[in-house]
């Protein structure tokens, strides 16, 4: 069993804090997705949790023990960088059994414990490869294999996929996925990635400036974003923010009703996803067409309102418009979400 | 640059290296090629090939028997060595404490560790001969090895750095995780991974060092510790009029260099050109 | 790294005492042979030694430096040669080295590795084998040369230039140029190689040839490397020389003085020449000025010149 629990967890720079009184609890065996833009301080939790950077305030447990002042070889954790950072002059073998030979494990125990990670990972062939001769992707899977054969409780991922081209990063992910159902370990993954990010957290935390805005399950977040800003990070393409009126409890845009809200009456904005939009023509959404740009399965429509704002409709690829058309969206009521002049997402 | 090559053609930007190739080559082998020749031979025919009656060892003979050139050369390769060795080690631990660590001062300390590249060590001579005699190490080659140190280092440490900043600092994170003191990192992880600079490094530093003239005059030029450059120096004023002898003395003083740079010279290029030393 | 611990958690700023450890050695030995040496002398500089003793005299070593004729002329003798001697490594052998470097740096040259290993060559040696060998080559008793010019039936334009007056000095420069070269050559062909590839095609598709791509793209990418050129120039020129002067020409930068430069004329001042003493703290006063005279121009380079070079990402 090894749980991961942070604190009130805060770290500063200086005189800048860029982590805000943190708190998590990680249950065992759970995939937890830390996802915000660049500099959000996601990674700074995660250098913290391994232990190579100290904490300012706050306690970090795993599997029950606090750990924070610990040294990261002490933590029962192991993990897998962005750039890889295997050792350039040792072979593949001798990285995956490094951390090993330096515990001073039996050779035997060592040789075996490589051999599966080999195994899992398919590193058979290269064992005896320097990293400078393999290719990216393999060298990621000597880096994940390295983290395996340590047996750690808590696996910490960085950006592990950031440097590999498009193609690989996807099978890479699954392959990720893969290792998680295989071996059921706590995992923490770092990432910009919001795509990433929805397919394989179990649950995900979202960052911004070092605060957590929201945490939750892949579905959670996308169906009830706390905020704007996890709205507009959650889902691809993002999500439209229209400039609506709220009057007795009706959702107005250029007069029209859109959905009911429980947002008291004056300016709100509502937000919509592409893809829940379809073509009606007795929708709210009335406009001419600025792009058309059709992706064979699928369309994106970029629309112009009448009061000038834009947005942005994912139909299916049966719908053909050419630049200047006239166009009009509809929605059901149920996947409008609206957001009070904060950006919290008001209940509906 | 095809066009160039179209307009001057190949022959020609060929014809304009190989003779530069001839000037820097020529004056090199005049001296190698007479060292092997009889005295006579040397001035009566100064651009012939050392064959037959020519051919004469009689030169590093005299050299290697009847002077103290042997020891000279031992003085001039435990000093380089010796001190090749320090700024190698210290300056690499230097750079990989100013490129590493976030401490109060670090910025002062690798401003100051770089200095000595704007402001040659050679100014200070006047108080350093008297810190020398003062610490009892004139005329020892501990003397020489401390300042050719101090020479070496703020070069060493400015390419080092400048590397260092360029590695991933994950690589020694990974180690970290791995449970390697901080020491051991350096040692098995920050060494190997500096590698490819050190023959650029080693080159640049030894090369001075080898060749210096300065301070082997000034601080030790007893007959016990003399290097073979001031060796040289020295006598070729003595001995003038043994041709033969003077120029095996040379081409003995040209060869470890000649050794080391032929070793080092692909990684020292390769070194130069990977952006190691910058502008 | 040393914020205060919050009282609740255990002390997290652990002493780092291999900071230390890495910094102690380099630190220690350059502080105590290099840098304190040099403020060392500047100090001896304001004091001189009356019965053995130092006294102090504030600027009256700098006011005999420039003001006593005896002083003054050697110094602005040598302070004349140097510059010519730095004005004649910026014309000459930066340009050559330039011009090799570029040639060195055409993608599609065969046998570049041998040349550049070449012509490094003479750069490895010691001044004092480069200076006897040109002795040698240019000695008319050898007969290199002489001979070699009689072939080409110039012989009567044959003269003893390292023993003339009028020609000393340049010839003293023409040598150490063959042997430095390689350094600017080396450091121009690393910048070249480093000018991107995509830029050069760039200027290619807009209708560059060869030379207007070395001229508007490359040498433009190329000036911070030219900064530091010459400001190693400088720096080489004011304190390097010394050797091949020394090994060449001897203490005395002969014929009379006319190959003085300000290392010849330091070691003279230190240690004194025929009936002249040594006087260690006109010799810290010569080592001040020529320190003083240095830092002018690192000062020039950092805030003229580096500061309008633009730098581009390699």
């Amino acid at each position: 069993m090894a749980t991961l629990e942070l604190k009130g967890v805060e770290k500063f720079f200086g005189a800048t804090q860029v982590i805000h009184d943190m708190n998590l609890s990680v249950a065992d065996g759970e995939l937890v997705v830390f996802v915000g833009p660049s500099g959000c301080g996601k990674s700074t939790l995660l250098r913290m949790i391994a232990g190579l950077e100290t904490l300012s305030s706050g306690e970090i447990h795993i599997d029950g023990q606090r750990v924070d002042y610990q040294p990261p070889s002490n933590r029962g954790i192991a993990m897998v960088f962005q750039s890889y950072a295997l050792y350039p002059h040792k072979d593949v073998r001798g990285n995956l059994g490094f951390s090993l030979k330096h515990d001073k494990v039996e050779k035997s125990e060592i040789d075996r414990r490589v051999n599966i990670a080999a195994d899992i990972l398919g590193l058979q062939d290269l064992m005896s490869r320097k990293p400078r001769e393999l290719s990216g992707g393999q060298r990621q899977r000597v880096a994940i294999g390295r983290a395996i054969v340590r047996e750690p409780k808590v696996f910490l991922f960085d950006e592990p996929l950031s440097n590999l081209d498009a193609a690989l990063r996807v099978h890479m992910r699954v392959e990720i996925l893969k290792l998680h159902q295989r071996l059921k370990n706590t995992m923490i993954y770092v990432t910009h990635d919001q795509v990433e990010a929805m397919t394989l957290a179990d649950r995900i935390v979202v960052f911004r400036a070092g605060k957590v805005e929201q945490i939750g399950t892949p579905l959670e977040l996308y169906r009830t974003p706390a905020n704007r800003f996890v709205a507009g990070f959650i889902g691809s393409p993002a999500m439209n923010f229209l400039n609506a009126d709220c009057k007795d409890g009706k959702v107005l845009l250029n007069d029209r009703e859109v959905c009911r809200s429980t947002h008291p009456d004056g300016p709100t904005t509502l937000g919509v996803r592409p893809e829940h939009l379809q073509v009606d023509k007795q929708g709210p959404f009335q406009g001419s067409v600025q792009v058309f740009e059709h992706l064979g399965g699928e369309a994106f429509v970029h629309l112009n309102l009448a009061d000038g704002q834009t947005m942005v409709a994912k139909l299916d690829g049966e719908h053909q418009f050419r630049p200047g058309d006239s166009c009009q969206l509809g929605i059901a009521a149920d996947k409008c979400h609206v957001f009070d002049n904060d950006g919290l997402r008001v209940a509906s | 640059m095809r066009r160039i090559q179209d307009r001057l053609g190949s022959v020609g930007i060929h014809a304009i290296l190989l003779s530069w190739t001839l000037l820097a080559l020529f004056p090199l082998a005049l001296i190698v090629v007479n060292s092997f020749k009889t005295r006579k031979a040397i001035f009566g025919d100064p651009l012939g090939l050392p064959t037959g009656k020519a051919l004469s060892l009689k030169g590093y003979e005299s050299v290697m028997t009847n002077s103290d050139f042997p020891m000279f050369f031992g003085n001039s390769l435990i000093v380089t060595c010796v001190s090749l060795f320090f700024i190698l080690l210290f300056g690499a631990m230097a750079a990989h404490a100013v490129s590493e660590y976030r401490f109060k001062g670090n910025t002062f300390i690798s401003i100051y560790l770089i200095l000595g590249i704007m402001v040659p060590i050679r100014l200070g001579t006047v108080a350093l001969l008297n810190l020398i005699v003062d610490m009892g190490l004139a005329n020892t080659l501990t003397a020489l090895i401390l300042v050719y140190t101090a020479q070496g280092l703020p070069i060493a440490i400015f390419i080092f750095t400048e590397f260092l900043r360029s590695v991933s600092r994950e690589i020694k994170d990974s180690a970290r995780i791995d449970g390697l003191s901080e020491y051991r990192i350096f040692f098995e992880v920050v060494i190997p991974l500096v590698r490819p600079v050190i023959a650029t490094v080693a080159v640049f530093s030894m090369i001075p060092i080898w060749n210096d003239l300065w301070f082997p005059l000034i601080l030790s030029p007893g007959e016990e510790t003399r290097t073979v450059t001031l060796g040289v120096q020295q006598f070729i004023g003595q001995y003038t009029v043994q041709w033969g002898s003077v120029l095996a003395a040379l081409s003995v003083a040209i060869l470890p260099v000649l050794i080391m740079y032929v070793i080092f010279s692909r990684q020292l290029i390769r070194g130069i050109t990977s952006g190691a030393v910058k502008g | 790294m040393t914020q205060a611990a919050s009282t609740s958690t255990p002390p997290r700023a652990r002493r780092r005492w291999y900071i230390l450890v890495f910094l102690a050695p380099a630190t220690l030995i350059y502080t105590v042979f290099a840098i304190y040496p040099i403020f060392e002398s500047l100090r001896l500089s304001l004091y001189t030694a009356q019965e053995n003793q130092p006294v102090f005299v504030g600027l009256a070593n700098y006011a005999k430096l420039l003001g006593e004729p005896y002083w003054a002329d050697q110094f602005w003798n040598a302070f004349k040669n140097n510059i010519q001697l730095f004005l004649l490594h910026m014309l000459i052998q930066n340009p050559i080295a330039l011009a090799l470097a570029a040639l060195l740096s055409i993608p599609t040259l065969k046998g570049a590795a041998t040349y550049r290993t070449i012509f490094f060559l003479p750069t490895l040696l010691s001044v004092v084998v480069v200076g006897f060998i040109w002795q040698l080559i240019l000695s008319p008793l050898w007969g290199v040369t002489p001979d070699a010019m009689k072939a080409l039936g110039i012989g009567n334009l044959f003269r003893p230039w390292l023993g003339l007056e009028s020609s000393a000095l340049v010839t003293v420069t023409l040598i150490s140029i063959w042997q430095y070269v390689g350094i600017p050559l080396m450091l121009f062909y690393a910048a070249l190689l480093n000018v991107p590839e995509e830029t050069i095609e760039a200027a290619r598709i807009d209708g560059l040839n060869g030379w207007w791509i070395f001229w508007k793209v490359k040498l433009p990418l190329i000036l911070p490397t030219l900064g530091l050129v010459a400001i190693l120039t400088y720096i080489g020129n004011f304190t390097a020389s010394f050797d091949i002067i020394y090994s060449l020409q001897g203490g005395m930068a002969g014929p009379n003085f006319s190959t003085d430069v300000m290392g010849t004329f330091l070691f003279r001042s230190f240690f004194g020449f025929q009936a002249q003493l040594g006087d260690e703290y006109m010799g810290a006063t010569v080592a001040s000025a020529l320190f003083f005279i240095i830092l002018v121009g690192v000062g020039c380079y950092l805030f003229g010149v580096q500061r309008r070079l633009q730098r581009y990402d390699s």
